[in-house]
């Protein structure tokens, strides 16, 4: 299904280049292709079983997995991702209180330099 | 038919007598006679109508025209016996088409309204036609026509058509531009691609030729003086034709060509694309996300989109007073060294480059900040090759506030040299632009860079499976926006200057 080379390791980073053929995005000629960089210092990264695609944190990797490879995840990691997906869920509802605050604040602040200026 | 004429002779012709039987049959046969009916009745019809005709045509003169008619050139019985012998003859000449072949073909020829291929291929040619014609019209007249600016064809064509007027065609419907190509057109019927286009070139020359471009337009008097616009597309054509013999019409036209490359690019955000088998309508910008219509695949593509967006900051800023100011300190500060002239175009070439660089790191670093942001392991190139293909909806919307008031001033101008190229008015209509229309120019920047935001969010949905980490991937490249946004509606608001130095 995808399709890794490796650079050799002339730096510390390892570069490896991404082609996925998955039914949606085959017809596009960018939108499969892309790069990742793993710094040679850091911690090791989690690798998804399926393509290899390396992330920094497991919950990135559970929400990959469900979302790229989900016919092919046993019960348990169907689990996993529903979890990471809870947890995401809270996470926005989070961002979305705060992106309205700070949008109710643009708005009145507007209003008042508009009042006073203009 | 009328009977009474037919009846009572032969009732005379009884009241005779029954005793002459022959003579009555003999009458009857002269009377109900073929020859004697039909002209009975053509002299019958022709009384009726050379009564009835007058007072007709009177009705209907007075219902269908108020006007009093131009009196007839020649009797009134001529010119109704022309048209019944025109009827008449073509009849006759109808009668001589007696191939049943041909009668039918004539009988079952029709033309599609749904399959579009006819009419794409008709519109092509007419676009081809309309394209080289108006190439040598525009170098003729260049050479030989009139000096006044906005009475020559071809600084009309060339920079109210070209300049202003198609791009908006491009990214408000679709990309023309293959259909009106000139030099697509006679490389079309040369031959071709005697040289391989070398793979690592990609979009680098488009690149390039955009950038020479820009400073020809600049350093030059190619948009006042007519005779040097001329040799400028003589030139232009020369390097394109070359271009398009040696590697081939379709890779030059595709990746080289500044001008077709621009219109692909603007294409690209217009709703309308061309798909094998018609046309496709979609929601503007919709391919500069996850399409397969979406022109950026490389480095060079991404270098090309800034140079658009810089050239229209360039050319803005260059004709506000600010950037006059600007130019002006610089060319008097260096004032030890060469001649003014040459400083100032040294000063102008050097802020184009300079300018395109600085926009060319600033959105490369967005892309290294992103990564360095979210933490994530996608290399900056990925960042700026996904995230590159909205900018070109800022790029439309800055096209469109900086040159519909100029197509739309100049367009009574551009009609009338287009309708009489040879012979223009000695004092072309210029339409000056209402007080209200900077709020167009305005609300067009902000709408452009709209429709970037949102296929940004689009992007960057594809490129990661974490919400919240893509909606983060983007704050980087929101800040460039913002900055961009900025340093154009600030030179939108500037006072015009005439950019200093310069012939």
């Amino acid at each position: 299904m995808t399709h890794a080379e490796y650079l050799p390791n002339t730096k510390p980073e390892r570069l490896q280049r991404w082609q996925i053929d998955s039914d949606v995005i085959s017809w596009h000629p960018l939108m499969g292709q892309f790069e990742t960089t793993v710094p040679g210092n850091g911690a090791p990264p989690n690798e998804c079983d399926y393509c290899g695609r390396p992330f920094p944190t497991s919950d990135r990797l559970d929400l990959h997995r469900g979302i790229e490879h989900f016919d092919r995840l046993d019960e348990s990691e169907r689990e996993t991702f529903e979890a990471a997906r809870a947890e995401e869920r809270d996470d926005l509802s989070q961002f979305r209180l705060k992106a309205l605050g700070v949008l109710v604040l643009l708005y009145f602040g507007f209003l008042f330099l508009y009042a006073i200026f203009a | 038919m009328p009977s009474s004429p037919e009846q009572s002779p032969s009732r005379s012709c009884e009241s005779n007598g029954a005793t002459q039987a022959g003579l009555k049959s003999r009458c009857r046969q002269l009377l109900t006679a073929t020859p004697l009916r039909v002209g009975v009745q053509f002299g019958l019809w022709f009384a009726l109508l050379w009564v009835a005709a007058d007072t007709a045509t009177a009705a209907n003169g007075l219902t269908l025209s108020k006007g009093s008619r131009d009196p007839l050139a020649v009797p009134q019985w001529l010119y109704l016996a022309t048209g019944s012998a025109t009827i008449g003859a073509s009849a006759l000449l109808a009668s001589f088409m007696t191939d049943r072949a041909f009668i039918r073909a004539v009988d079952e020829w029709s033309l599609s309204a749904t399959s579009l291929d006819g009419w794409m291929r008709l519109a092509g040619r007419a676009g081809r036609i309309v394209g080289v014609v108006s190439l040598f019209f525009a170098v003729y007249i260049g050479f030989s026509g009139p000096e006044l600016p906005t009475a020559s064809f071809t600084i009309l064509v060339v920079f109210a058509g070209i300049r202003a007027g198609l791009p908006i065609v491009a990214y408000v419907t679709g990309n023309v531009w293959p259909a009106l190509n000139p030099w697509r057109a006679i490389a079309s019927v040369l031959p071709t691609g005697f040289r391989d286009y070398p793979g690592s070139w990609k979009r680098w020359p488009a690149v390039a030729g955009l950038l020479a471009l820009v400073w020809a337009e600049i350093i030059f008097p190619v948009s006042t003086v007519p005779s040097v616009l001329a040799t400028g597309i003589v030139l232009y054509s020369t390097i394109t034709l070359l271009g398009a013999l040696a590697f081939g019409s379709d890779t030059w036209f595709r990746n080289a060509d500044p001008i077709s490359v621009l219109f692909r690019f603007y294409g690209a955000v217009g709703p309308l694309s061309r798909s094998d088998g018609g046309l496709t309508l979609s929601l503007p910008g919709s391919n500069l996300s996850a399409s397969s219509e979406n022109p950026v695949s490389d480095t060079s593509d991404v270098a090309f989109i800034i140079a658009l967006v810089w050239e229209l900051t360039y050319s803005g800023f260059i004709t506000t007073s600010a950037g006059v100011t600007t130019v002006r300190t610089f060319v008097n500060a260096t004032s030890l060294v060469l001649r003014t002239d040459t400083r100032a175009i040294v000063v102008y070439s050097v802020l184009l480059l300079a300018g395109y660089a600085v926009f060319f790191g600033a959105y490369w670093y967005a892309g290294t900040f992103a990564r360095r942001r979210t933490e994530t392991y996608l290399t900056p190139e990925t960042f700026a090759l996904h995230f590159g293909a909205p900018l070109l909806a800022i790029a439309a919307g800055y096209h469109f506030a900086h040159y519909v008031g100029l197509f739309m001033s100049l367009s009574p101008a551009l009609l009338m040299a287009v309708l009489s190229p040879f012979s223009p008015p000695a004092n072309p209509l210029v339409l000056s632009i209402p007080g209200w229309f900077s709020g167009v120019s305005i609300a067009s920047v902000l709408l452009g860079h709209l429709l970037a935001i949102w296929w940004t969010h689009s992007v960057s949905y594809d490129l990661f499976a974490s919400k919240l980490v893509a909606i983060r991937s983007q704050y980087p490249f929101i800040a460039v926006m913002i900055a961009y946004t900025v340093v154009s509606l600030w030179i939108l608001s500037l006072p015009s200057g005439t950019p200093p130095f310069l012939p």
